[in-house]
């Protein structure tokens, strides 16, 4: 614990629910594994809808392909905030100060920020397209920085035990 | 004895290279090993890592262990760690924080107990 950290970190770690998840000899390590299954369950649909918003599967109704799955990423999004949120308030305090954990931070809220965006800007043009349609310019940059801001979110998570 | 060395070095080299690539440790310097010798202080058998704080001769280190079912399975309990027992822990000290260290193993009542 350090008390160089924000008082809302220092107390996210101090308290109850948080020393749970430390003494407990499986909460850690199953928060851990919850949150790699996640990710992979996250990052293949993300790929899927990133690779059909740049215009691969062509063949396929891109509104339906969308769909089908962001219904696993929401839920892969989920299971990550739930586990991540146990895996921070086991260290918060330590973590908050984290150069790799605050740069995945920013690249998360990037991400949300690029879905945000594409749903304003582009979702519905792109949900009544047709198989073989070609992409809107808007559609194919938020497939692209999608791709590239989870990719490195990711990169950041895995890196955060070795700074 | 030449044989022994043969067989020595390229091990130790080895187990160095396994070392630097374990997670966590490019913040630890392997160069620069130290043996931290004196009573437990404060014990908190927690994970990710246990951790004590050991009452050196220099100064009060806090100590890095291992994850706790690790530490369980390897018979370092919460009780062998526990507060008030005498502990000699080798490891390599953190280049962020100047009082801390991570153990490599620690020795508690003549028994060895490696933490990785």
């Amino acid at each position: 614990m350090t008390d160089a950290a924000p008082a809302i970190f220092v107390a996210l770690e101090q308290s109850g629910f948080a020393a749970a998840i430390r003494q407990s000899p499986w909460l850690y390590p199953a928060a851990n594994v919850g949150h790699i299954v996640s990710l992979v369950v996250f990052a293949g649909a993300v790929a899927v809808m990133d690779i059909r918003l740049l215009g691969g599967l062509a063949a396929t109704a891109p509104g339906r392909v969308l769909a089908r799955a962001r219904s696993f990423a929401v839920a892969a999004l989920a299971g990550m905030a739930v586990t991540g949120f146990m895996l921070f308030s086991a260290e918060a305090s330590h973590l908050a100060l984290n150069p790799v954990f605050q740069l995945k931070a920013i690249l998360v809220g990037a991400g949300l920020v690029n879905v945000a965006l594409y749903e304003f800007s582009a979702r519905r043009e792109v949900d009544g397209l047709a198989p073989g349609a070609s992409m809107p310019r808007r559609a194919k940059l938020a497939g692209a920085l999608s791709l590239g801001i989870w990719i490195a979110a990711a990169a950041c998570g895995r890196s955060i035990a070795y700074f | 004895m030449m044989r022994a060395i043969h067989l020595v070095l390229p091990l130790s080299a080895l187990l160095t290279g396994a070392a630097l690539a374990h997670h966590g440790w490019g913040s630890y310097d392997a160069t620069r090993p130290v043996t931290v010798t004196g009573p437990i202080m404060t014990s908190k058998f927690e994970n990710p890592h246990a951790t004590i704080t050991v009452r050196g001769n220099d100064k009060t280190w806090t100590v890095t262990l291992a994850p706790i079912s690790r530490m369980s399975s390897r018979g370092a309990t919460a009780k062998v760690v526990a507060v008030g027992q005498t502990v000699s822990a080798y490891g390599y000290p953190s280049t962020a924080a100047a009082d801390e260290m991570r153990a490599e193993r620690i020795t508690v009542d003549g028994k060895t107990y490696e933490m990785r």
